[in-house]
């Protein structure tokens, strides 16, 4: 434990408030007043234009939410959230912001250097206005060497920009923000919104029914593989928000997506509620990919303020043969409820979450996932790696079922928690329900610090004790990077540094 | 999901209360005593546990309690040979403790209706968490059991067995065992019966420095019996202690084991067994308290189901922030043999302490296709085959208990188990 004290000395000075994306964006807003009610509801409703059945569908979820409790199983504190102290919904308003970035504060533009942001998605981000969208795409098709990625960036409430929006509809990929497409493809929305995560979910999930403010939606049509990768920015920028996103993805028969999910907030004493649901369904032999890189504001080196992330993900594996996969960087967020999951009810369908959860100064992480085996050959593959330091407290928490039906469900699951320092906890609490005699499970779970002969193997070859850290905690998530896209895996190891700076230089 | 409900008593929460109030003037104890059981009753008065208390989340108490037996004070159980041959036998026959005490060197033994009287047992009659409704049920209606104290430095060369037999009705027990500095002994807690009984069985076992004891607990109740235990045990300075587990038998059962190291050196090894069959539940849930640095455990539970049989293993080892140099180590492994079985399990590791080795591993399968082909091409047929690999499984467990004379003695009760259920 002594070789390793120089690392938690530094770890527990990580001045947590270095959260590099703290900056908030002065745009103006446009706001609702606060609290929730069936008139906020149907204000909400109106400022999208929404048919009637989508404001009747969110007053019903309205009324059962009335009716529920807050969840109090997962292994996380918080003080009693006032959910009529909240704004439901905050838009950037339409007068103009700055319309350069020479007009934009240039503290924000090195935050986004540092991030590697291209410039014209720094534009975006910063809320400078363009009227040619098509110009955007242009530059951002320069900037990106590796390969193009759409963005649709949600501020708040609303969807400010979506690009490459016409590229991807000549592949007849429909790229667009939910409230677009509740507009513009009212059939499919119907069909598809909520089929997944109904209204009566879960207490979050329904308080999301029925004030969700925006999102994205991704149809791609039968046998279209997704030209480019698509990619969602969350950005929470007005104080005292809820931030409640809607996604929803659809990938029809044969169909192929990779969708990648970032978001930050700005650096607050109070904290801010998100609570997100997202909805994947997949068609016959159809494939999903879903990255989350989660940079939400952690809070302060004394735990006050950050972002409580209360968030519904889950993922349909409807038609056979096809398969989920969800892959999750967790750095961010004083709060995170966030179990994404997989139904696997189509024959020979297959699921799959890796996950990095790191958890530094005061967060709390009670994370995981839920492979639900329904069908006939279904399997699921389950890597999770926490990283807990400071005083934070990390828990894996996952559930692994078949049903009666589900013969020959195969599931493998990893869990490794590393701690550093000790001041913070490392939980793993797996369920497993096996109902079908042909199941095959295997859970395995280790906790441990890094240990002596592993740091003194790589420090005897005279790599110095950081970097020795460094590369052991790179190894140690090495599994998980692998699976996140190229753009996605720099950012995220970016991110595992930030968090932990001190320990792994 | 959330939503509120008004819960309305079930007839076996009404049964209980009933049963309270006509035997309390019966029940022995003093006003310390009696406080408790007030206390006790009041809890189950708020309601027995349901799955959306996390602690009995796949045994749902409420719903599973469908009714309570009266309590038959005629009810006599037949006497019944111990698991080792030439044990000191202890009986508590239908609840009652006997008078008759063996005369063993360096051991004291008392009934503990007496200790209830006198109140004092009362310390360690409080219950170890909010969700302790094994532990709330027995302070209600607990009166016997015994109190066995055994000295310093005694070494017993035979087992001494609890026998906890029933014959229908209801019976609450406690067995508290105090191990002396550097003792050594083995203790069968035998849990057997004949009628549709409620039973509730708290047993408490307080290891002094360096103590060393195998304790062995053989449940076997009618598949007619719902049967709720509770093993309890505090393990000082280097004391080792090695709990085995049988459950083969019970229509609802439900054992508890909670331990906790609160001392240096400590070593906890726990070794289970639930052989389930027919349409039973059997629920073993383990806490286990890491307190203090330097000590070490280990965990390996078989579970083989069969039939339409539910079973649970829920084990939960906390690691405390002082406890560094925690060793623990825990696995739980299922053959589900029969489409209508069920299994659900939960390995929990809460870890506050940064220089520890924890792990947990978990499986549940069916018996290995190629194992049986390797069996059955030497001219063995299926039946057999499978009947080998199944008890090769659990008897492996078993084995590791390192004392011939035990180990023959618990092959024997499975094998038995094995000829009723094929």
């Amino acid at each position: 434990m002594p070789a390793v004290q120089d690392t938690i000395d530094r770890v527990r000075k990580i001045d947590v408030d270095q959260y590099k994306y703290g900056f908030q964006t002065e745009i103006a807003m446009d706001k609702a007043p606060k609290g929730l009610s069936e008139d906020i509801i149907r204000f909400i409703s109106a400022k999208k234009d929404e048919p009637s059945w989508m404001l009747e569908w969110r007053l019903e979820a309205y009324r059962r939410w009335v009716t529920l409790d807050e969840p109090k199983w997962a292994r996380v504190h918080y003080p009693k959230i006032d959910f009529q102290d909240l704004y439901y919904y905050a838009a950037p308003k339409s007068t103009p912001g700055p319309t350069s970035l020479s007009d934009v504060d240039p503290e924000l533009l090195r935050v986004y250097e540092k991030l590697g942001i291209p410039l014209r998605e720094q534009e975006i981000l910063a809320g400078v206005q363009k009227t040619d969208a098509s110009e955007l795409e242009e530059a951002s098709d320069n900037v990106y060497k590796s390969g193009r990625v759409a963005v649709d960036a949600v501020f708040d409430s609303v969807s400010v920009v979506t690009t490459f929006k016409k590229e991807l509809a000549q592949a007849g990929v429909i790229f667009c923000s939910i409230s677009e497409a509740i507009r513009e493809h009212p059939d499919l929305v119907k069909k598809y919104l909520g089929s997944v995560v109904p209204t009566s979910d879960n207490f979050y999930a329904t308080l999301n029914s029925a004030v969700f403010t925006d999102g994205s939606f991704v149809f791609v049509p039968k046998g279209v593989r997704c030209p480019m990768e698509l990619s969602t920015y969350f950005r929470m920028n007005e104080k005292n928000t809820g931030q409640f996103e809607r996604t929803l993805i659809i990938a029809e028969e044969g169909a192929y997506v990779s969708y990648l999910e970032g978001c930050t907030a700005p650096q607050r004493d109070e904290n801010q509620l998100h609570a997100a649901v997202v909805e994947l369904i997949a068609l016959d032999d159809a494939e999903i990919k879903y990255s989350t890189v989660q940079n939400w504001y952690p809070g302060d080196a004394e735990g006050k303020g950050g972002i409580y992330n209360f968030v519904t993900k889950r993922g349909d594996c409807r038609g056979h043969r096809s398969k989920i996969s969800w892959t999750q960087v967790e750095t961010g967020s004083a709060i995170t409820w966030k179990y994404p999951s997989c139904i696997l009810r189509g024959d020979d369908s297959s699921g799959e979450f890796y996950s990095i959860a790191v958890s530094n100064g005061y967060q709390q992480v009670d994370s995981g996932t839920k492979m639900i085996h329904l069908g006939k050959n279904t399997s699921s593959r389950i890597i999770s790696k926490g990283i807990a330091a400071g005083f934070s407290q990390n828990t894996y928490r996952g559930q692994v079922s078949a049903h009666r039906k589900a013969t020959n469900a195969r599931n493998f699951t990893n869990c490794d928690s590393l701690l550093i320092g000790d001041q913070c906890g490392a939980h793993t609490v797996p369920y497993m329900e096996a109902k079908n005699a042909t199941a095959q499970f295997e859970h395995e779970a280790t906790t441990s610090k890094i240990s002596e002969d592993q740091k003194f193997y790589v420090m005897q070859r005279g790599i110095p004790e950081e970097e020795a850290i460094a590369l052991i905690v790179n190894g140690f998530v090495k599994d998980v990077i692998q699976q996140l896209p190229m753009e996605f895996a720099v950012e995220a190891q970016k991110l595992i540094g930030i968090s932990l700076e001190g320990s792994v230089g | 999901m959330n939503i509120h409900t008004t819960p309305q008593r079930t007839p076996a929460e009404t049964a209980l209360i009933d049963a309270f109030s006509d035997r309390l003037s019966l029940l022995p104890g003093d006003g310390t005593v009696m406080l408790k059981r007030d206390d006790a009753i009041e809890a189950i008065k708020s309601g027995l546990p349901t799955r959306r208390i996390e602690s009995w989340h796949y045994t749902d108490l409420r719903r599973l309690l469908t009714s309570v037996p009266d309590f038959d004070t005629a009810a006599a159980p037949k006497a019944i040979a111990p698991v080792v041959e030439g044990s000191a036998v202890l009986p508590v026959l239908n609840g009652v403790s006997s008078a008759k005490m063996p005369e063993i060197e360096g051991i004291a033994v008392q009934r503990l209706s007496e200790k209830l009287t006198d109140g004092s047992i009362a310390p360690g009659l409080d219950l170890y968490g909010a969700d302790d409704a094994i532990g709330a049920l027995n302070m209600a209606f607990v009166a016997d059991g015994y109190f066995v104290d055994i000295a310093d430095g005694t070494e017993l060369d035979k087992p001494i067995e609890l026998q906890n037999l029933q014959a229908g009705g209801q019976t609450h027990v406690r067995l508290s065992v105090r191990v002396g500095v550097g003792a050594k002994a083995v203790i069968v807690e035998r849990q057997a019966g004949e009628g549709a009984a409620l039973v509730s069985s708290v047993s408490q076992l307080l290891l002094d420095e360096g103590a060393e004891v195998m304790w062995l607990i053989v449940q076997e109740q009618p598949d007619t019996a719902t049967h709720l235990a509770q093993f309890k045990a505090h393990l000082g300075k280097n004391a080792k202690l090695t709990l085995f587990v049988m459950n083969a038998g019970g229509k609802l059962v439900r054992q508890e084991i909670v331990v906790r190291t609160t001392g240096e050196g400590a070593d906890f090894t726990l070794r289970g067994i639930n052989l389930l069959a027919g349409d039973t539940h059997t629920d073993v849930t383990m806490v286990l308290d890491h307190a203090v640095p330097h000590t070490a455990s280990t965990e390996v539970i078989r579970n083989v189901v069969t039939g339409r049989a539910r079973g649970v293993f829920q084990g939960r080892i906390n690691v405390h922030q002082y406890a560094q140099k925690t060793n623990a180590k825990m696995a739980c492994n299922t053959l589900l043999l029969s489409d209508d079985g069920e299994f659900s399990t939960k390995p929990e590791l809460e870890i506050f302490a940064d220089d520890v080795v924890c792990g947990h591993g978990a499986t549940v399968t069916e018996i290995d296709h190629s194992h049986l082909f390797y069996l059955m091409a030497r001219g063995i047929d299926e039946k057999a085959a499978r009947g080998l690999l199944v008890k090769a499984f659990v008897a492996e467990v078993i084995e590791e208990l390192d004392d011939e004379a035990i180990v023959e003695a618990l092959e024997t009760r499975l094998d038995g188990w094995f000829a009723a259920h094929g």
